[in-house]
């Protein structure tokens, strides 16, 4: 949340020689951020974010007592200045005027007070400084409240005592069904449990801690007004205000909790205001009731903690002044210190770590020295275990060899789920259709992606989980590598085909086998060692995509090298064509042609036209050099294998 | 001999020595000669011929030098290359290893943890109240399944900081005796909130770093936190860190890095010249116990910061929608 201040306002509780733009730094860097200051007319205004658990710095008066903790750490001098309200009226949990009847699980505190007014418009400054606070200026008689929340720092509320028209008001639960017009003339239909009061005939008057009532509501001509300041339930307050949509003000500061205490200056400052600027004259005393007063906690922290903790030595007197500034109350003992939290930051403040952060904040952050942490020794990897060494072989190897890497969402439509959708881990809450199924596959995504790109030319791939549901467990997420290749060609699947096997060869895997697909329609499933890594799918023609397990990949793969000797004598390296039967695989043929004899070092398929294809045929003995007639009686046996075997013709 | 090329050449050669040549043809009446001047003549017109074949020869070589120039005159070099296969990485993977090898740099080790993950590790032992906001449906994402007893509902996890506690239980687990080994963890992964606008996606990436041992401080802290801001972004940029709060740390920080744009003078696409990058703090005593670390003896301090969020705060990379990063469409793809 953030709060728009002036500088002279500001200044009206402080008194300090530091410029806006030193104060606009000293906050940031010690308490809570400015995030812009602007110059208006002879006035600064300063932007600031507060954090939610410093609901304590939403006025005026909280962000002066926050600096005159900071700044004096920044060599300037500051001091606060205390406003001496008049307490010419007593507070009495009773009063002649009105009765009010409260549930203590709702509110910890109501204040009241019956004022005789004359409503008007608001003096200049009064108008300017709220304008510049973004709040819009109605009459005197409601501007005044905002006026005290902003400079105090407790919200309040003012009815028209008149149009109120009751001796009592009933503080309870709404029930659900019940409906309220708030004063901006919105209905609203209330879910139950919402904090309202009601009138001694029953009649909802107000919507507690978030929005005044059309019914009650001050106007032009009210001449008597009920000053009221109600302290409530946080968590009650947010659930209201997010369940009917009203983010005032109000509703913003009391769900963060709103110290109590300052219910007391708040109301004085406000009656203070009234009398001045709205000829108020008050009608008996405060009526307060206040059945939960905070807690206030003593916290025990020892000085070498908080030293060690920031990791420089902070002197007695250092630590003492800052703490104290922050109106903390200090007990100095020999090696420990013992705080007294005030009641604003009782929420807030509860561990030694607090005081260790309020210490080290104010004494500045900036000043406490870098250093990287020592380097200890630590258990020792294996990279041969790394799968983020892997994964960035593989996909260098993809970049390099033509693809562009995409990453698609986990999440996926009920369309591109593939299989039954009871398997699939669901999201309970999705922000759209298109992201309801944590996927079990790469692939349907890939294909999105190509259906979007309109490209006849695509080459894509990624590495990222998917998700196997388990009953009582979190699912199984296992990294899965996927590609697909779009392109005009007939041979795309024997490119697809080429990439694994360029992708094994590159990772030392070497025994793998391509093997028809077990389900599906045409493609092969890959094999490594017997045991299934993925496979690969002939979509259409033009079209094929491949998916492997990558960590069963990897736990293949091996950076580990063997030399194997140089041949030292030549091969004879000779073409041979074969014109075999279409059913009969390519395997097959290099199979028959290498098992004729162990001189046979390679065989390779170098020319194909039609149904004739030429073989290269490596043949090479380590021992020796091989002469014509060592090769001449292994081509015949070659030659003679092929016609008897597969039925080839050969020539 | 008068010749330009080595076709020339050639025809010079056919014309002397070949089949029906000059020289041949000569060679040939060599028997008409009287018998006994027959060595002597021989002897001369082999002479001639390997004279004749020695110049032609000499001037094949030449004219093959002159020629072999003429072809290196007529290159015409901004003719396009013969270029090896390019793909591309994607943008975020560019990030994700630069950022890795920045901490590998200074002893931080990579690990992985689940996405999908129950609400104790991403919230409970996180120390985050029961009525957080992070913790609604409207932030954080829920898994259609029941509750675990012990570990609450099943989650998206919103952020890398469900790693911190599963860290530390993994290296306490490890460690033999009670010296626990220092934990150096760099969580770098994806994580899921239900916000979707130019500068959020449903799906991002955060890296978190987490240290612990004994006597580590906010000097610490600030020490790597600048190693990274001058590795990554360059020694001009600037970081500060100022009070925050979030519920794992104590204290908390928020971490700015100078505003690229301006120099840190204050934009209009700046804080007063600062850019939020992200959360940092010292580990709160309760995470630690929750990870069975004993905070008075050992401290630490954590960080979750946003992959794409630094990306983007990069000088000189423009990108108008943080959505952009996801459309994988080819022509922002072949960019990176």
């Amino acid at each position: 949340m953030n709060i728009q201040i002036l500088d002279s306002w500001l200044k009206e509780h402080i008194e300090t020689g530091a410029k806006p733009p030193d104060i606009s730094k000293c906050l940031s860097l010690s308490s809570v951020s400015v995030e812009r200051m602007e110059k208006t007319d002879s006035d600064y205004l300063y932007d600031i974010e507060i954090t939610t658990n410093r609901a304590d710095l939403m006025s005026i008066a909280g962000i002066a007592r926050e600096l005159s903790a900071v700044l004096p750490q920044y060599g300037f001098k500051a001091r606060l200045i205390e406003e001496s309200l008049r307490r010419h009226v007593k507070f009495e949990n009773k009063s002649d005027l009105l009765e009010i009847k409260m549930d203590e699980s709702l509110v910890n505190r109501v204040t009241a007070v019956v004022m005789e007014v004359k409503a008007n418009n608001s003096p200049d400054f009064i108008k300017n400084r709220l304008e510049k606070s973004d709040i819009r200026s109605l009459n005197n008689l409601i501007d005044i409240t905002n006026y005290i929340m902003r400079e105090v720092g407790h919200p309040a509320h003012v009815f028209d005592l008149d149009r109120l028209n009751t001796k009592k008001l009933i503080i309870r639960a709404s029930r659900s069904g019940e409906t309220i017009t708030t004063l901006d003339e919105k209905t609203h239909v209330l879910k139950g449990g919402d904090i309202v009061a009601e009138d001694e005939r029953g009649r909802i008057v107000d919507l507690l801690g978030i929005m005044g009532l059309k019914n009650s509501v001050v106007t032009d001509k009210t001449s008597k007004i009920l000053l009221f300041l109600d302290n409530n339930n946080p968590q009650l307050i947010r659930k209201t205000s997010l369940a009917l949509g009203i983010r005032s003000e109000a509703a913003i500061l009391n769900e963060k909790g709103v110290d109590p205490e300052l219910i007391t200056p708040t109301i004085l400052k406000g009656i203070e205001l009234y009398e001045k600027y709205a000829n108020g004259k008050v009608v008996g005393n405060i009526l307060d009731i206040y059945p939960n007063k905070p807690e206030i906690k003593k916290i025990t922290a020892r000085k070498k903690r908080i030293s060690d903790v920031i990791g420089v030595d902070i002197d007695e007197k250092t630590l003492t002044s800052i703490l104290e500034n922050l109106s903390f109350e200090v007990e100095n003992a020999k090696d420990i210190i013992r705080v007294t939290v005030p009641s604003f930051r009782v929420n807030d403040v509860r561990i030694e770590e607090d005081i260790i952060e309020e210490v080290a904040r104010v004494y500045g952050y900036h000043k406490i020295p870098v250093l990287l942490p020592p380097i200890k020794q630590k258990k020792a990897s294996n990279l041969q275990k790394n799968k983020f060494y892997w994964e960035n072989r593989v996909k260098d190897a993809f970049k390099y060899w033509g693809f562009n890497e995409v990453y698609t969402y986990s999440m996926i439509s009920e369309n591109l789920f593939e299989g039954p959708i009871d398997t699939a881990v669901k999201i309970l809450n999705p922000l759209s259709e298109e992201h309801v199924f944590m996927r079990r596959t790469l692939i349907p995504s890939l294909l999105e992606v190509v259906r979007n790109n309109y490209s006849d030319n695509l080459m894509l791939f990624e590495i990222a989980n998917v998700y196997l549901k388990k009953k009582g467990d979190l699912p199984e997420e296992v990294q899965h590598l996927a590609g697909v290749i779009k392109k005009n060609s007939n041979r795309i699947f024997f490119e697809a085909k080429g990439i694994i096997e360029q992708l094994f060869n590159d990772l030392g895997i070497e025994s793998y086998a391509f093997k028809n697909r077990s389900e599906g329609g045409a493609g092969a499933d890959v094999f490594i060692k017997n045991r299934q890594v993925g496979d690969i799918e002939f979509l259409e023609e033009g079209l094929v995509n491949f998916e492997l397990h990558f960590e069963n990949l990897i736990s293949f793969a091996t950076m580990k090298k063997v030399y194997k000797p140089i041949p030292e004598y030549p091969p004879v390296i000779e073409d041979i064509r074969v014109e075999a039967k279409k059913e009969v695989p390519y395997e097959k043929i290099v199979f028959v042609m290498s098992s004729q004899s162990n001189l046979v070092s390679n065989v390779e398929l170098f020319d194909e036209y039609e149904n004739k294809m030429t073989f290269r045929i490596t043949y090479q003995d380590r021992t020796k050099s091989l002469s014509n007639e060592d090769v001449t009686p292994i081509r015949e046996k070659i030659i003679s294998a092929l016609k008897t075997k597969l039925k080839a013709k050969v020539g | 001999m008068q010749a330009d090329t080595v076709d020339e050449v050639n025809s010079i050669y056919v014309d002397f020595l070949g089949k029906s040549g000059k020289l041949t043809k000569e060679l040939k009446n060599l028997k008409k000669i009287p018998e006994d001047r027959r060595p002597e003549v021989g002897r001369l017109a082999n002479e001639i011929k390997s004279t004749i074949e020695e110049v032609i020869r000499d001037k094949k070589q030449e004219l093959k030098k002159g020629e072999g120039k003429k072809r290196v005159e007529k290159l015409d070099i901004t003719r396009p290359g013969i270029k090896p296969n390019l793909g591309s990485l994607h943008l975020v993977t560019h990030a994700v290893r630069e950022i890795s090898q920045i901490f590998e740099g200074i002893g931080f080790s990579r690990v992985a943890y689940p996405e999908v993950e129950w609400d104790w590790y991403a919230f409970e032992a996180l120390n985050f109240p029961e009525d957080h906001p992070a913790r609604d449906e409207w932030e954080t994402f829920f898994i259609d399944t029941e509750p675990d007893k012990k570990l609450g509902p099943m989650i998206l996890t919103p952020h890398t900081s469900s790693g911190q506690v599963r860290e530390m239980l993994n290296i306490v687990k490890s460690s033999s005796g009670k010296q626990i080994a220092p934990i150096r963890m760099l969580n770098l992964a994806k994580c899921y909130r239900r916000q979707s606008d130019v500068s959020h996606t449903e799906m991002f990436h955060q890296f978190e770093g987490l240290v612990v041992d004994e006597g580590i401080t906010i000097s610490h802290l600030k020490g790597v936190l600048e190693h990274f801001v001058k590795s990554y972004f360059g020694k001009d940029r600037k970081a500060r860190i100022r009070p925050y709060q979030f519920q794992f740390t104590e204290p908390s920080f928020e971490v700015d890095l100078s505003c690229g744009i301006c120099n840190g003078r204050g934009c209009r696409l700046c804080k007063e010249g600062w850019l939020e990058m992200g959360g940092a703090g010292m580990v709160h005593p309760n995470v630690l116990r929750a990870g069975k670390i004993d905070p008075e003896r050992y401290t630490g301090f954590a960080f979750g910061w946003g992959v794409e969020r630094v990306l983007m705060m990069k000088e000189g990379l423009n990108l108008p929608d943080l959505r952009l990063i996801y459309s994988n469409r080819i022509e922002f793809l072949k960019q990176f």
